[in-house]
């Protein structure tokens, strides 16, 4: 028994309370073991949300039993009567202990590693040995997200299992909704969750906005956009869900992100046909796409829209807009915001000043850049390998090998891995100043610190060899 | 601007890819040398520079240059001398392309 957290032998709640009245439990609290924030798909703009997502899931997992790591090995192999026999002897030795919550650990832990089928009969056997144990949502929860998660060729584990709950008195919620949704794409079965949702909203709950967003987002990720659309639309029409703003900001990034910069002014048309108003995040998500669009000169007109409607730019914004104007060559103007930023409050991090060396060193300033990066420093402010291979590559570009060796020699000694871009500037810059030794020598350094696969790394080498000879002519490779 | 454009072309390219990493029987002469029947042209690159390198063949008064020992030498060409600049290239001279 030393393997059972002590989590599961203090429960807060008494058994028979949660017996009485399992439905009284707000739905939020009741489970739901895969919320887990997830992970941005965009850097930018995501702060406020993922930390509403946090808040969001967080209040759920509180009280959910089977989010905790529930002893993985107490079931060694996905037999049944093994796991029968588990069990029954678990039950010999210490009954005292044996509440809910332990039981849902249990189904948890050995539905991991069997298919929905044994689960299921193993949770019978739980009923039938223990008959105090009376299964509530959550356990049910359990089977409904293995059965999502097991591999099948249509719903009909799926179907089933909620069939299940309905019988057991626990009709399908948001929660199972959401669950089932994320349990599903996260092996790629998008059709089926919209095939899902749609049966779902009609028959029980629609999905709330975070269900209906994360999976807006997934499908954005994976599918065309027509699909969207057509989920978007059939969810209006069908329980007339409508998209929100996070919604919008989700499709805006994408249509970016796919270069469509003519669906991007669709969207924000519509945006504002239906009466709302752009956040934030849905600001730095405009000004993010225009730098993906390279309209970098757009950037400050979205910085004064925002300034006009009275919404606060936040630290994102300005390194957005820095990182804007310095692509598109506006390094003086980028410079001015460094002290704007820091006037509102918001102090210049890496990002920011890798930003504007990278702009700098566009416009052959690579001296410019490194004082820069003094100054960073003197400000507290620390580079990251992404400042130093910017500033490599601006080096060598600009022909100032010798200082680019010197900060080459620096990374090196602190570990820092090179980008691509990075090591073929210099491998270049070596071979063209017929340091073809000391290429090979970063070769060996871009793949031993990992920086690169061996094979990016050497087919760079070679075909920098390559271009060497037929530039240089015989003379020099003779 | 070329190496990146043709460094992009390399990993994308499935069929370049393979010329580098797939694994080749190998002459009896190389065989020796790498002390394996068969190698990628990556790998064989590798050993041969990492042999140069515990060996300490490249010429002390100018690195680009390597000094060939008599097992270097029997895999390329019988050269004394080599550039570290051709060493790609008379590697690559093992692998010649298969007629498809």
């Amino acid at each position: 028994m030393g393997k059972i957290p002590p989590s599961f032998k203090t429960a807060r709640l008494p058994v028979t309370t949660l017996l009485r009245n399992p439905r009284s439990i707000p739905p939020h609290e009741s489970s739901s073991p895969s919320v887990t924030p997830t992970p941005h798909p965009h850097h930018f703009p995501s702060t406020k949300k993922t930390a509403n997502k946090k808040k969001h899931s967080s209040s759920r997992q509180k009280t959910d039993p089977s989010s905790q790591n529930p002893s993985p090995m107490i079931f060694k192999s996905p037999n049944l009567s093994d796991a029968k026999q588990t069990f029954n002897s678990i039950l010999s030795t210490s009954p005292a202990s044996l509440d809910l919550r332990f039981h849902n650990a249990l189904l948890q832990s050995y539905s991991q590693i069997s298919t929905p089928r044994d689960s299921l009969s193993f949770l019978r056997h739980m009923i039938a040995k223990q008959p105090s144990f009376s299964p509530n949502r959550s356990t049910y929860h359990i089977l409904l997200s293995l059965s999502c998660k097991y591999p099948s060729d249509d719903l009909s584990p799926v179907l089933e299992t909620l069939d299940l709950m309905v019988q057991k008195g626990f009709p399908p919620d948001h929660v199972s909704l959401d669950l089932a949704v994320r349990s599903l794409c996260s092996i790629g079965r998008e059709d089926e969750a919209v095939e899902l949702v749609k049966e779902l909203s009609v028959k029980y709950a629609p999905p709330d906005s975070f269900t209906y967003n994360f999976l807006v987002r997934h499908l954005c990720k994976t599918r065309v956009l027509s699909t969207v659309y057509n989920f978007i639309d059939d969810m209006r029409n069908s329980v007339n869900l409508k998209p929100d703003v996070v919604t919008y900001t989700i499709l805006i990034d994408s249509v970016c992100k796919r270069k469509n910069l003519r669906e991007a002014t669709r969207l924000l048309g519509v945006l504002d046909d239906e009466g709302f108003k752009p956040d934030c995040f849905l600001y730095n998500t405009i000004m993010k796409g225009h730098c993906l669009l390279d309209r970098g000169s757009e950037v400050i007109a979205v910085y004064k829209k925002m300034k006009e409607n009275g919404v606060e730019p936040d630290l994102v914004t300005y390194n957005t807009l820095i990182f804007g104007l310095s692509k598109d060559g506006r390094v003086d103007e980028a410079r001015k915001y460094l002290d704007i930023m820091a006037e509102m409050g918001h102090f210049p991090d890496t990002v920011t000043y890798t930003s504007l060396m990278n702009g700098m060193c566009r416009k052959g300033d690579a001296l410019g850049a490194l004082e820069l990066l003094e100054e960073m420093e003197e400000k507290g402010c620390s580079p990251n390998s992404c400042t130093y291979s910017t500033l490599l590559q601006g080096l060598c570009k600009s022909r100032l090998l010798e200082k680019g060796l010197e900060l080459y020699k620096m990374m090196k000694s602190g570990g820092m891995k090179l980008e691509a871009a990075s090591y073929a500037t210099l491998v270049r810059a070596l071979c063209r100043d017929n340091k073809i030794a000391e290429a090979y020598e970063v070769f060996d350094y871009a793949v031993q610190s990992k920086s690169l696969t061996d094979v990016v790394a050497y087919s760079t080498l070679e075909s920098t060899l390559k271009w060497l000879k037929k530039f240089k002519g015989p003379e020099f490779a003779s | 601007m070329l190496p990146q454009k043709v460094k992009k072309a390399i990993t994308e390219n499935p069929r370049k890819l393979a010329n580098l990493i797939d694994l080749v029987n190998l002459p009896s002469t190389l065989r020796e040398f790498v002390g394996r029947s068969q190698i990628s042209r990556l790998g064989c690159f590798i050993h041969v520079w990492s042999y140069i390198k515990k060996n300490n063949l490249q010429d002390p008064n100018n690195k680009n240059l390597v000094n060939c020992d008599e097992k270097l030498r029997s895999i390329l060409l019988g050269k004394s001398q080599v550039e570290l600049a051709e060493l790609p290239m008379l590697i690559k001279l093992h692998f010649p392309k298969e007629p498809k």
